[in-house]
């Protein structure tokens, strides 16, 4: 879920912006510059990823999976998902334009964070890769419900309904998210394991 | 509590404002629906890996005539001054502003009215939600139907949920003037004019690219796995099958991104794009951003001065 125009109060909207710029220069400097136009690629295929509806109930929830882009891309994660964010904007959907730092935090704290710790924790079976990846692709979707939270708790008591409401929201995503997560890290694992590795520098196949 | 307003209402008017919402929505949702359907009806065909978001890029509007620059400064900061008022009357009136914008860009109104309809959903939540959970303060009005002294509905909790959605609504009617009457290229040529490093301008550029190819590619991979049986069902298996199905969209994805590297530099990438644009700054270019600057401003001294 994404934070609309207008909830936050107009600091907490100019702040998280200054902020998530400030998260985004870190994020710039920590990729390569040739892996710049790489990350964008990368960029659109989890945008197209986090459009795609899974089933539930009579319901169906769309995936956030910013667990899986910290783990893909590590510190470049953050910087993907602002541009994911800003083409969402653009594209589709919603304004959105005004919180687009905050939504950039919320989003974007979490995916580097489960980068850390997926490299820290992956360890050498697929097992357990597949595990570690379901566990933090799901802590992912919480830290981003937590920061939504805290940030619709900015906007004073009387959000606090929709507060609660959103967490609940989040959680039947949480558990799909850590399924489809351990999955995909499952696949990636077998199929090409190296982009578990977080690092772009590794040369292209060579496929004549 | 003790020191709300508490109007006591039989429940009947409950009923009818329940099914008047209902009715409402249903109808809102149709009128937006047969509009779009109308408009899509020409092209059954159509190639998703080609862009969208320009196509209206080429028409002829103060809008189209706009630097670029001072239209991204000016509305962006007309955006965040219609973000900080607070009363819903303010979000009215800049709803009126935005549509204004919608009207004399002559832009197609289905693709503003897309973007609300993406929103309704969550919206109507809140307008929902919001009256019924916001904290009660005194001075409050509350209304209580046939005695339910549990269900009370705060006119105050309605008031800010129509402000944050009238809020809304306008930021993204707001969108398409600003996004749609130039190509994308001229718009993120005047963001990197603007001091966005050009790296990200280019970053920005390549992602909207490739989200179309992509979008094709997971098309195809999704009708592929149709063909073969694949339904989706709420069972471990689909979810399994969707995780492959994103560790496949990413390996291609990944496989993209060092042919599409490699093709850049052969032909002559250097870490920046040609960019054909000249910018001429017009007396008329800061006569227009002046404008929509003193509207905002205007906007939220009229809201703050608790004229709203």
């Amino acid at each position: 879920m994404h934070i609309s125009d207008g909830v936050l109060p107009i600091s907490v909207t100019l702040g998280t912006g200054v902020a998530s710029l400030a998260v985004a220069a870190w994020s710039v400097r920590k990729t390569a510059s040739e892996d710049l136009p790489k990350v964008a690629v990368m960029t659109s295929a989890f945008f197209v990823a986090s459009l795609i509806n899974v089933p539930l109930g009579p319901t169906s929830v769309h995936l956030l999976i910013p667990g899986l882009v910290g783990i893909l891309l590590g510190p470049s994660a953050f910087l993907a998902i602002l541009i994911g964010l800003l083409l969402q904007s653009l594209l589709f959907q919603f304004g959105g334009i005004t919180a687009l730092g905050a939504n950039a935090l919320m989003m974007g704290l979490p995916a580097v964070v489960c980068g850390l710790l997926f490299s820290k924790l992956r360890g050498k079976t697929r097992k357990r890769n597949a595990i570690v990846g379901g566990l933090i692709g799901g802590g992912g979707t919480l830290l981003a419900a937590s920061i939504l939270a805290l940030l619709l708790a900015t906007a004073g008591e009387d959000f606090l309904g929709v507060m609660k409401l959103a967490l609940l929201a989040h959680l039947p995503v949480f558990v799909v998210e850590s399924l489809v997560t351990g999955f995909t890290v499952s696949f990636l694992f077998r199929v090409k394991p190296e982009l578990l590795e977080q690092r772009f520098g590794t040369p292209p196949p060579t496929d004549h | 509590m003790s020191e709300a307003h508490i109007i006591q209402l039989p429940l009947f008017i409950f009923w009818a404002g329940v099914a008047l919402l209902a009715g409402s929505w249903w109808l809102a949702l149709w009128t937006f629906k047969s509009i779009l359907r109308d408009e899509h009806k020409p092209q059954p065909q159509r190639d998703w890996s080609v862009p969208t978001v320009d196509t209206a890029a080429d028409g002829d509007s103060p809008f189209h005539h706009w630097d670029v620059r001072f239209k991204l400064v000016a509305l962006l900061g007309f955006a965040f001054l219609v973000v900080a008022t607070r009363s819903p009357w303010s979000a009215l009136i800049a709803i009126f502003l935005a549509f204004a914008a919608v009207l004399l860009a002559r832009l197609p109104l289905g693709r503003s009215l897309r973007r609300l309809l993406a929103m309704s959903g969550f919206l109507s939540m809140f307008l929902l939600v919001m009256p019924l959970t916001a904290a009660v303060h005194p001075g409050d009005t509350l209304l209580v139907f046939g005695g339910w002294d549990w269900f009370s509905f705060n006119l105050r909790g309605l008031q800010l949920a129509l402000a944050v959605v009238g809020k809304a609504c306008a930021v993204a009617l707001l969108m398409e003037p600003l996004l749609a009457t130039a190509s994308l290229a001229r718009t993120i040529e005047g963001l990197t004019r603007l001091g966005v490093p050009e790296k990200v301008g280019q970053m920005i550029l390549l992602a909207y690219r490739y989200t179309f190819v992509f979008l094709e590619e997971a098309h195809r991979m999704a009708v592929g796995m149709q063909v073969r049986g694949f339904r989706r069902r709420t069972s471990l298996e689909t979810l399994r099958v969707m995780g492959n199905f994103l560790g496949m969209l990413f390996v291609r994805s990944f496989e993209r991104t060092h042919r599409v590297y490699a093709a850049m530099q052969a032909r002559g990438y250097q870490g920046r794009f040609p960019a054909p644009f000249c910018f001429k700054v017009t007396v008329g270019d800061w006569l227009h951003a002046s404008l929509w600057l003193v509207l905002g401003v205007g906007l939220l001294i009229f809201d703050r001065l608790g004229l709203g």
